[in-house]
């Protein structure tokens, strides 16, 4: 027996598969706080991209708990944490040239940041 | 029947298409896949889920008040109001469009989208260009969709590579105040609610 078959195809795409996990966590931050981006660079799956490491942003809305992409594509464990939307102005991310009133919004996990110095 | 679509027939098939077929026959011979359920999801968002399903709640949202407040709060739980969940829509945020800030939403690590109001994703959002550029020159992009903003519009893109799917809430066109929700969710565009559209006064 097939794991797809099509009497369950209208009940997977009506409900789907949140990423969000019901566990309690700590939040490392909170909303206002800013944040650094850690500049690493894994071989592996990972949902933090080049253009915002290294980059000093702000929380700005917290979103909740979900399953560590970075483990879990990989099979290692949800390793649950805090995700949030972090808001980075065009000047930080793409030099002084660019305009005041630009922004970029990106949902980042726990284990990407740490406070800004 | 007619049959003038613009594409040769016994071409052969793209890598894409290729690698598509053999994934399939690979799942389907190990005995995981039912190829009747693929046509079946695929039928499905060919014909049920789509991008009016995002109008009804942009609709609804210019409609009423309250609405719109539990969309901007709550999206997942708004949006299911009218019936609107599931598979790449499970964790939703609605950005709104006023007259000083307009959203524009991508995601640069593949082509996140949040199905059950949009349906799947075109060709375009997608692909690399858009996904590289929108983030660097966001103005550049809308110009290449025929929108030019004022210089003091505030521009907020938004990068969707994690778990949330966004979806934007244009503003509503001027000289629309004498027409129904069911009108005005007709004069919503799919890319109204992508963010590279800006509805046009009426």
């Amino acid at each position: 027996m097939p794991t797809l078959t099509p009497d369950i195809v209208p009940g997977l795409i009506a409900t789907g598969a949140s990423a969000r996990l019901d566990e309690d966590v700590a939040p490392k931050f909170k909303v206002g706080d800013r944040v650094e981006m850690k500049n690493i660079n894994p071989v592996t799956h990972t949902r933090l991209p080049r253009y915002v490491r290294g980059k000093t942003g702000v929380v700005q809305r917290a979103h909740g708990v979900f399953a560590f992409p970075d483990t879990a594509a990989h099979g290692h464990g949800h390793k649950a944490q805090h995700v949030y939307s972090v808001k980075f102005s065009f000047r930080e991310l793409w030099g002084e040239d660019h305009a005041e009133n630009m922004f970029l919004y990106i949902d980042m996990f726990d284990d990407y940041m740490r406070p800004a110095p | 029947m007619p049959h003038d679509h613009p594409h040769a027939h016994n071409k052969p098939l793209s890598d894409v298409e290729l690698r598509v077929k053999a994934l399939e026959s690979v799942l389907s011979d190990k005995g995981l896949i039912d190829p009747e359920a693929i046509d079946l999801i695929v039928e499905t968002y060919e014909t049920k889920i789509g991008p009016r399903n995002g109008a009804r709640v942009v609709a609804k949202a210019w409609c009423d008040p309250a609405y719109k407040d539990r969309l901007l709060t709550d999206a997942t739980a708004a949006i299911s109001e009218l019936g609107f969940s599931g598979v790449q829509g499970e964790d939703m945020v609605v950005v709104e469009n006023t007259e000083t800030v307009h959203n524009i939403v991508v995601c640069t690590l593949c082509s996140c989208y949040p199905w059950p109001t949009l349906g799947l994703p075109p060709v375009w959002y997608r692909a690399a260009p858009y996904r590289a550029k929108v983030v660097k020159d966001p103005r550049g992009v809308l110009e290449e969709f025929g929108v030019t903003l004022p210089e003091d519009t505030e521009i907020r893109v938004w990068d969707s590579n994690a778990e949330l799917r966004y979806l934007v809430l244009p503003k509503r066109p001027a000289g629309t105040d004498g027409l129904t929700e069911e009108q005005l969710s007709e004069l919503v565009t799919r890319d109204a609610m992508i963010g590279t559209d800006v509805l046009a006064a009426r």
